[in-house]
């Protein structure tokens, strides 16, 4: 008996590339009726919106974020400026550039309908689409894609080892992550597939796979958040691959010590910074048919904590960028940071429901009726108003 | 012959089992899982092996001595020039409690108890995720989980919230009284970190995620006055420090892994009112009548009842059995023990053997247990948790793996398990000429036509055990 060794791992590749051209039908995604696509990126731990997008012209900003307020514009380890209230935070240098092109929109004070502050009833509500965690098993983003104009819905794609909620549901997606594994043998592949013929969540998964490596440039690009960038980016620019997909990133929740130059909350900055650029690239000419969205559970508390952090709290940021996006603006109904502004006298008060912008881009950039919107991806949502002109149409 | 009971015993409470210990389990299933249920004599010999809690809280304080010009704080371990030392002097300690633990899991004539281990483990969990955490997980999961698997709960939460990794790993180490002694003096000491001055307040991680995971559960009734209130209770729990570590070594040599700490000077003074009762001004005293009520609270019964059936039962547990299972967690005041009899006694656990999907850590568990192989080094046995998306002691976060199959059986998932499956097939060939009566010997019954007639048909035996492995009667529990 052989151990699982290097060497066996290479010839296993070898090979399955010998029986690559065997006579299988070609899996592809289902012809795409849309050019336009949609990035939705999930930062999980609750991003800090004040960090993210400092608001250095409020006045009560400094007091307020006392021990942890981004310097303004100008000085070190300052802002980036982008109009008289607001900045990014210094490593977001992509994002600066794309809001000059007009390519960004910023958005302050946003969150989901759920103000509590467990991360993961409010992932499970930032994901599920409606008021309440766990009220709905499947995901926004799967159902949007089940009502999408002129396709069967086959056209999404998680990046990701394990589904996210935002993802599950009816309509057909895939997932894919890089692996360091051999392909398997088509043969045996075929095999398994007829042994999954009476197990259909077996067999779905199956297929999907099938579908995505069909059609992975790179099986191993590393699973650095830019290369996973890079990998969505490919992805969506093939004319006949999916439209929509979805990617995570982990490590948001700063409790301790966040200020630091070189602590968690820079580097997470640096990366988001780095996978915008990445996945600009790698989309190509389809740069200018995309919107990202960018989300996070919640903001974090306004005033810094006993350990130099901030802890669980309600408004926070999220960015819409990309070439098919009317930047170059903040979307924010700012609510203050004296301490009578707060909500609950310690958090951002949330002033934009997530799902306000959710719906606008899906309805002008996707196309998706209101009805649809109000009923099957949004469910008892037709009080929140879908903010329309966030993309060129 | 092994029936459909004998298959549910050793997959679904155990971590799958050979042709051999097969035929032992068919004589009596049901016996052969609750004598399994009592607590252990002695540590499986893999975890005897592994360092003490209080060696791997230093190695962690060392590298970090070491280190600590070139760090901005604790927490950025794992940037720019010092992540190659860190892992360097951290990694080899993490590597070897996985391999312990899987090991363990491999060899162990009480898999059924193993099991316990790692769903409680996965409970209370401590993500070395955390870099501040990265060496604390294993010793945590021996000595605050395992011996109370089969006893109290009340014993485990009180065991969990004193021990150094969930202190360290929830920030309830830097979490300050905000009117204690050590709030009005901060200590006068050498900044350590640039940016990183003593704490002065409250960090209210720790007893958020024991109401909200922990215990009650996030329906369980508390509210945000609640945690701010809970979090001054249990302010001074602390862990024995770093230089007094270092500098005292041998002599702290003899207390072994009892490292908590009681910080008076810490500790927020005054009563405070949790989930309604009132808990007088005192000091560790405190916070464990908290804990004590906690666990004794009927939402602690009703959402651990559930917790269990989702595991064991189904995704959707039936609302029968968490009801049973509620009531003798209720009426034995929190006796796990009797608790996961009430499981294995559940009808509901042995009517469909194929309702739960199992998880990656547990799916190479039973490949090797059920196959005899193949052997898996240590590194290699990373890289194949790694690509399956389930590094041990390294969950996304405090609530642990999910127990759902929505999460688990996604394209990359089952994508991941057919590569690795025909990389074991081919290492396993050699052992198993026959893997179409292999797969007899080990689901009997339950085998479906078209599993037996798919790997019959296999073109070699590489092949037909890489279709063994990638059944559904293999993927599932």
């Amino acid at each position: 008996m052989s151990t699982l060794n290097r060497r066996t791992l290479l010839k296993a590749a070898g090979c399955s590339l010998a029986v690559a051209s065997s006579s299988l039908p070609r899996i592809a995604f289902a012809s795409p009726a849309t050019d336009k696509r949609f990035v939705v990126i999930v930062l999980r731990g609750g991003m800090d919106g004040l960090a993210a997008i400092p608001a250095y012209g409020d006045p009560a900003f400094e007091t307020a974020r006392a021990g942890i307020a981004t310097p303004p514009p100008g000085h070190e380890g300052g802002a980036l400026p982008l109009d008289s209230m607001f900045g990014l935070h210094p490593a977001l240098t992509e994002f600066a550039t794309l809001y000059t092109e007009k390519s960004f929109v910023p958005i302050q004070a946003a969150c989901v309908a759920y103000h509590g502050r467990s991360h993961f009833e409010a992932q499970n509500v930032l994901e599920n689409g409606s008021a309440v965690p766990y009220f709905l098993k499947t995901g926004w983003l799967n159902r949007s894609l089940s009502v999408l104009p002129g396709s069967n819905g086959d056209v999404g794609i998680a990046i990701a080892q394990t589904m996210p909620v935002i993802m599950r549901g009816d309509a057909t997606v895939t997932s894919w992550y890089p692996s360091t594994l051999p392909q398997p043998n088509t043969d045996t592949i075929g095999r398994i597939a007829a042994m999954y013929a009476a197990d259909a969540k077996l067999d779905a998964a199956l297929q999907r796979a099938r579908a995505a490596h069909e059609m992975a440039t790179d099986t191993d690009p590393g699973s650095q958040f830019a290369s996973l960038m890079t990998a969505a980016g490919g992805f969506l620019a093939k004319s006949q691959g999916p439209r929509v997909a979805m990617i995570e990133s982990t490590g948001w929740d700063t409790h301790a010590n966040q200020a630091a130059t070189h602590g968690a909350l820079d580097r997470n900055m640096r990366e988001l910074n780095r996978g915008a650029a990445a996945l600009h690239g790698a989309l190509g000419d389809a740069w200018n048919q995309t919107a990202i969205l960018v989300m996070t559970e919640f903001g974090r508390t306004v005033a810094m904590n006993g350990t130099q952090g901030t802890d669980h709290g309600t408004g926070g940021a999220a960015f819409l960028f990309g070439g098919a996006v009317a930047g170059g603006r903040v979307l924010a109904d700012w609510p203050g940071l004296r301490p009578n502004n707060l909500y609950e006298g310690r958090d951002l008060r949330p002033t934009t429901d997530l799902r306000a912008v959710m719906k606008g881009v899906l309805a002008a950039h996707l196309g998706i009726p209101d009805a649809h919107l109000e009923r099957v991806v949004f469910p008892d949502s037709a009080d929140v108003k879908p903010i329309r002109d966030l993309v060129n149409t | 012959m092994i029936t459909q009971d004998a298959v549910v015993a050793a997959n679904r409470f155990g971590f799958g089992a050979s042709p051999d210990e097969m035929t032992t389990i068919a004589k009596d299933p049901h016996a052969w899982v609750t004598k399994q249920i009592v607590a252990e004599k002695k540590l499986p010999d893999p975890l005897a092996a592994l360092p003490s809690t209080m060696d791997d809280q230093l190695a962690f304080f060392v590298w970090l001595r070491d280190y600590r010009k070139q760090l901005e704080s604790p927490d950025a371990a794992m940037t720019g020039t010092v992540e190659k030392s860190y892992a360097k002097a951290l990694y080899p300690r993490y590597l070897t409690a996985v391999k312990a633990r899987f090991d363990t899991a491999v060899s162990t004539p009480t898999p059924v108890f193993e099991r316990l281990v790692h769903f409680w483990s996965n409970h209370f969990v401590v993500s070395g995720a955390k870099p501040v955490a990265i060496a604390l997980p294993p010793s945590f999961e021996r000595d605050a989980i395992r011996p109370y698997v089969t006893g109290k709960f009340s014993d485990m939460l009180l065991a969990v919230a004193k021990h150094p990794a969930m202190l360290v790993y929830l920030d309830n180490t830097r979490s300050i009284g905000p009117h204690s002694d050590r709030a009005k003096n901060p200590p006068k000491r050498a900044k350590t970190f640039a940016a990183n001055p003593p704490p002065t307040g409250l960090n209210e991680n720790l007893a958020r995620e024991i109401l909200e995971l922990h215990t009650v559960g996030v329906d369980g009734g508390y509210d945000q006055a609640d945690v701010t209130s809970f979090a001054n209770v249990i302010t001074g729990w602390q862990v024995i420090g770093p230089r007094q570590l270092i500098r005292f070594a041998a002599r702290w040599a003899g207390i072994g892994n009892d490292l908590f700490y009681f910080n008076d000077a810490a500790h927020e003074p005054g009563a405070h009112v949790v989930m309604g009762k009132t808990y007088p001004a005192g000091g560790v005293e405190q916070g464990e009548a908290v804990l004590h009520d906690l666990a004794r609270h009927p939402a602690t019964a009703t959402f651990i009842a559930t917790k269990l059936a989702r595991h064991f039962i189904s995704d959707e547990p039936p609302e029968a059995a968490v009801t049973r299972l509620a009531h003798v967690f209720h009426d034995t005041d929190g006796d796990l023990g009797a608790v996961t009899r009430a499981l294995v006694d559940s009808p509901e656990a042995w009517a469909d053997p194929h309702a739960k999907l199992k998880q990656p850590e547990e799916y190479l568990i039973s490949a090797v247990r059920s196959l005899g192989g193949p052997p898996l080094q240590g590194r290699q046995l990373m890289a194949s948790l790694h690509e399956m998306g389930q590094r041990p002691y390294m969950s996304p976060g405090p609530d642990g793996w999910s127990d759902l199959q929505d999460y688990w059986l996604s394209p990359d998932g089952v994508w991941k398990r057919i590569e690795w499956a025909q990389l074991a097939g081919r290492a396993l060939a050699g052992t198993i000429p026959q893997p179409d009566a292999y797969a007899q010997d080990i689901f009997g019954a339950t085998l479906s036509a078209s599993t037996r007639t798919a790997i019959g048909r296999a073109e070699s035996p590489a092949q037909g055990v890489a279709l063994l492995l990638t059944s559904p009667e293999f993927m599932r529990r």
